[in-house]
């Protein structure tokens, strides 16, 4: 039983039936667990998940799951905005009544993995296949401390630079593949001053997430970053890097459109689904829902690595590498919750339908899948395969993320620094205070510093 | 002189209308904006220039309101089941709502006339403390009290029920209710329950053949406030409750607006559906409100 | 003599009708406002409440320093003045408009008053919608109309947002100031009219000199009351702006929560609960003094 889970891909129909064969004995297959595969527990699994349809499929998967094994329990995905995720993560946890399952932001899990909420899955990873990661990841980067895997791949999905091509060659610019900063600014000026009613380019500046992670992106692109893993995570970010990201904010600022010192998330994605912006700092949501709502700009947009910093070279984007995490406290569906994400984890049709329910926002993160026919048989294969490819692949060597700065080391107090929004109050200071970049610098580094100090414990 | 007077008289009602007229028709615009909306199909709603009328009246929102229906990511063509929406809960939230608000109202009611009672027919020691303490209980504004609440609630294991909203908000209304029931009371002639006490009725009858009901007016005002402030809460919903369908409509609703892609319609038609019940309860017992507020005593 | 002893005498059955008050009281009211109070003398972190410790005033020493705190303290206090201000103008002109025995005035009188009932929720949504720089019917009609050229931003600079939040409470709570001021207006004798009329005071004169001084008494308990709630509002702010942009529109309530929730400082937002529980005292304490209560008691 143990060895067929090493032949992967294996599909459902060969897991359950190895499941059905296996009977009673098949409680080995989970240690502790009396019997693997089915629970007469009933009620409601609580599931949280990002807003968007791929939670959704997974739970779906996991439904199917219980239908089969454990025909009392309904698995229930509550979708967490993204600016509510701190209040519903206090409020849950404090109140004893976490979910039973997480897909959440890597920022949150590396926080509650430090924090010792989080059940350790080493056990399943075994089972899915520690050699089944796509090229260029490693098990570390969706969440792994102190030797312990505490996080299985959802999905990753890496933000980056989405252009009308359309405008490009209307104005005669170069190819985006090509740009560094100055290029990316030269191209936002243009297309501001060339197209009335239209902003060359969009980010999110609001006080949220969203702005956190698209400042993330420039600052590590700059070879800034926040916290220094090597050195006892000492606060590094009142450095010439982060001025310069600054910088570069407040200089495209003029190119974007005015009410971009609100965006979050929504709204980047909205405004270049209604043309505001020809340009924009996105996840490959943005292609997903123009290709509901807006098919000319869908056709027109394409999707590249970031412009290269002139000096570093870099050209780092903000990857979310998603996953399950199972909450260790307070839980009443552990056994059933490993077995019917290790059911998800090892069916290619549910994994394929996963990614295929938001292309080409979530990214699969195994090769059988990554490599799969199936997978490509999505219109967005063949009308963008470039930018899908993008987005699934070529991205991964420019990854970074807040939760791990340029994926050198799990980052816990990124979960601190995005509740408070740090880095998106120390853009908005230049932005809107209109503060020198120094001085901001200097202000977020202070308050890097202060969630530090009061979270030592967690860096142990 | 007498004409004159009479069409200046005419002239100048003319005017008031007018006046009233624009100044309601302002007062009044969000919401009728929020209505026509609702009644709109996807493709008007964000028409240039936008109609105040809907040109194609749709109930497509409300349909999807009430029935739960899936409403977006269609993939592909096809529709995909992608789970739970939103909006499906819609009607379950409705409910939630339905239920805490009642259930609060009753409490903070029953409480505070019982007490209202003693306090103004009865002489012990810090009777007249408790007016003002109740006085000062309903200027403290909820967010001093939703943590500590919340804490509670965790040590009592009600967390995710909706006992800890009816307990929750009956800590924000019993104050004023308390007050108003206390300031009516005390006008309510006491010659005719003497002469009840002395033909013979016990205290109970007293208090419900002839207290409770020339105490209805007060009762009903102090009712209206409660169900508005409970109806209306979303903080304590927000913090109190855990899994998705045991929220309120104000918590619920905002769902809508925080996920990637904003239905306007869809809102909007929430938006209509929550005020509903607060407009008609508004519309009937009008009258009292106005009392309510003539005693002193409404929270806002 | 003898039947009021005998009203007063049995106990039992008073102390029987204020018991659940006195019970409900202390658990939900004494004990959270106690509770809230211990806090701000406790670091807590909701999700370690293992790591629980007693700071001592850590927690005022924390938010009297942070710049955010006056920051959030004086923006309410521009947000409470500027709000409670246009609530009077509006509340007291909307009062004696409504104030005259017109046929339909009923009907007007309650469209008039329906604000105040609309949930804070359905407000900031409906709001973000018709104030939409882009696709909202506010700038269309400005644009349109020929009063504006450029679309406004309603909520982008901290100056638009603070005055939209104001228009926002303005807009709902106004129809308090007119009910209570409706109330009184009903009961000013139409005699002291007649008297200013027969003087020949003109509509202005007669206005300041007989409506005004007769609305006094309630326009300062209207005032207080509402500086009062005001100043401490969270929802309408939390839920139209979040306290942005930038922290342009926060006020200590935003503050507290923020703190406590995405901060995971509940000490802290209990501290800033106890300052704002200080200010709410003495503006209470004005209340007794104007209301003049405890005179009428015996």
């Amino acid at each position: 039983m143990t060895k067929k889970f090493g032949n992967f891909p294996l599909d459902r129909r060969t897991f359950l039936g190895g499941m059905a064969a296996a009977g009673a004995s098949a409680g080995s297959l989970f240690g502790t667990t009396p019997s693997f595969g089915q629970s007469k527990k009933t009620g409601t699994v609580r599931v949280w998940g990002e807003p968007g349809p791929y939670g959704g499929v997974g739970v779906a998967a996991m439904n199917e799951w219980a239908q089969k094994n454990a025909p009392g329990l309904k698995f229930e995905i509550e979708t967490i905005p993204w600016d509510g995720v701190y209040v519903k993560l206090m409020t849950d946890l404090a109140a004893k009544r976490p979910p039973s399952l997480i897909s959440v932001e890597s920022p949150i899990a590396t926080q509650m993995m430090a924090e010792g909420l989080l059940l350790p899955v080493d056990d399943m990873v075994d089972k899915i296949g520690r050699n089944r990661l796509v090229d260029g990841v490693k098990w570390d980067y969706w969440g792994n401390w102190k030797g312990k895997q505490y996080v299985i791949p959802a999905h990753h999905q890496p933000h980056l630079l989405l252009v009308r091509m359309d405008i490009i060659k209307e104005l005669g610019l170069k190819d985006p593949e090509t740009w560094d900063w100055n290029d990316l600014l030269h191209a936002a000026k243009t297309i501001s001053e060339k197209k009335p009613n239209m902003a060359g380019f969009c980010m999110a500046l609001g006080r949220n997430l969203c702005t956190d992670y698209h400042f993330a992106a420039l600052l590590h692109s700059a070879g800034g970053r926040m916290f220094d893993p090597a050195n006892k995570y000492q606060v590094v970010f009142d450095s010439p890097q982060t001025v310069e990201a600054l910088n570069f904010v407040r200089e495209l600022r003029p190119y974007m459109p005015k009410g971009a010192v609100e965006y979050s998330f929504l709204q980047v994605v909205d405004a270049h689904v209604t043309g505001q912006t020809a340009m924009s700092f996105y996840w490959g949501r943005t292609l997903g829902r123009a290709a509901e709502e807006a098919k000319p700009i869908f056709e027109a947009t394409e999707a590249f690595n970031h412009a290269r910093h002139p000096k570093t070279g870099r050209r780092n984007n903000w990857n979310d590498f998603q996953g399950w995490c199972i909450p260790a406290q307070n839980n009443p569906f552990i056994d059933e919750v490993k077995a019917a994400l290790l059911y998800q984890q090892t069916s290619k049709e549910w994994l394929i339908k996963y990614c295929h329910s938001l292309m080409p926002n979530v990214a699969p993160t195994y090769k059988d899948i990554a490599d799969a026919p199936e997978l490509k048989d999505h219109p967005f294969y063949k009308s963008k395969p470039k930018t899908v490819d993008t987005y699934f692949r070529t991205s991964l060597a420019n990854s970074s993320s807040t939760a791990n700065e340029m994926l050198q080391g799990a980052n816990p107090l990124a979960g601190y620094v995005h509740g408070r929004s740090v880095l998106a109050q120390t853009v908005q200071k230049v932005v809107i205070d209109n503060m020198k970049p120094e001085d901001a610098a200097k202000w977020g580094a202070r308050e890097l510093e202060a969630i530090r100090k009061e979270n030592v414990r967690l860096l142990g | 002189m007498n004409s004159a007077s009479t069409l200046w008289k005419t002239v100048k009602n003319a005017m008031l209308y007018l006046i009233l007229c624009v100044v309601t028709f302002l007062i009044c615009f969000p919401l009728i904006w929020a209505l026509s909306t609702s009644l709109k199909p996807k493709s008007e709603i964000f028409a240039t220039p936008p109609t105040l009328i809907p040109h194609n009246l749709t109930l497509e929102n409300y349909e999807a309101l009430l029935t739960g229906r899936q409403q977006y990511y269609q993939a592909q063509g096809a529709p995909q089941n992608t789970g739970t929406t939103p909006a499906q809960f819609f009607t379950r939230w409705f409910i939630n709502s339905v239920i805490v608000t009642l259930g609060s109202t009753l409490i903070s009611i029953a409480v505070s006339t019982l007490a209202a009672y003693s306090l103004t027919r009865f002489r012990y020691w810090g009777r007249s403390a408790v007016p003002y303490f109740s006085l000062l209980g309903y200027m403290v504004p909820s967010i001093i009290f939703v943590f500590p609440l919340f804490l509670m609630m965790v040590r009592l294991d009600l967390t995710d029920s909706l006992w800890s909203l009816i307990l929750g908000y009956v800590c924000i209304t019993l104050p004023f209710c308390m007050w108003l029931m206390w300031a009516f009371m005390r006008s309510i002639p006491i010659e005719i329950e003497e002469a009840a006490l002395i033909d013979g009725a016990s205290r109970y009858q007293v208090f419900r053949q002839i207290v409770l009901p020339s105490a209805l007016p007060g009762i009903i005002a102090a009712s209206i406030f409660a169900m508005i402030v409970s109806w209306n809460d979303y903080l304590f919903g927000r913090v109190f409750i855990n899994s998705i369908d045991n929220l309120t409509l104000t918590v619920g609703v905002m769902l809508f607006f925080e996920g990637t892609h904003v239905d306007w319609g869809l809102l909007m038609a929430a938006s209509v559906l929550m005020t509903v019940p607060m407009a008609i309860l508004f519309m009937a017992l009008q009258r009292h409100l106005v009392a309510g507020f003539g005693a002193g005593a409404v929270k806002g | 003599m003898h039947i009021l002893r005998h009203l007063q005498s049995d106990r039992a059955v008073g102390l029987l009708f204020i018991a659940p008050f006195v019970i409900t009281a202390l658990f939900f009211m004494v004990y959270p406002i106690a509770e809230a109070i211990r806090m701000a003398f406790y670091s807590y972190n909701p999700l370690r409440p293992d790591l629980t410790a007693f700071v001592g005033l850590a927690n005022f020493e924390y938010i009297f320093e942070d710049p955010l705190f006056w920051a959030s303290f004086w923006q309410a206090t521009v947000w409470t003045l500027l709000s409670i201000l246009f609530q009077t103008v509006f509340g007291v002109g909307l009062a004696l408009l409504l104030h005259r025995a017109l046929f339909g005035m009923a009907f007007f009188r309650g469209l008039l008053l329906f604000p105040y009932i609309v949930p804070t929720v359905v407000i900031a949504l409906i709001w973000r919608w018709i104030f939409n720089p882009e696709i909202g019917v506010v700038n269309y009609s400005l644009i349109a109309s020929g009063i504006i050229k450029e679309p406004i931003y309603w909520l982008s600079t901290p100056a638009m947002a603070m005055a939209s939040t104001i228009m926002l409470n303005v807009w709902k709570y106004t129809p308090f100031v007119v009910i209570c001021v409706l109330a009184r207006l009903q009961s000013v004798p139409l005699e002291l009219y007649d008297a200013a009329k027969v003087d020949g005071a003109g509509t202005m004169r007669r206005f300041f000199d007989v409506t005004l001084p007769q609305l006094k008494e309630v326009l300062i308990v209207v005032i207080v009351f509402r500086t009062i709630w005001t100043f401490n509002k969270f929802e309408e702010i939390y839920l139209l702006t979040k306290g942005g942009p930038g922290t342009s529109t926060f006020n200590l309530a935003v503050y507290s929560f923020e703190q406590s929730m995405a901060s995971l400082r509940l000490g802290v937002g209990a501290a800033t609960g106890v300052v704002m529980m200080i200010i709410l005292l003495i503006g209470s304490i004005v209340y007794l003094r104007v209301a003049g209560f405890g005179e009428n008691e015996k």
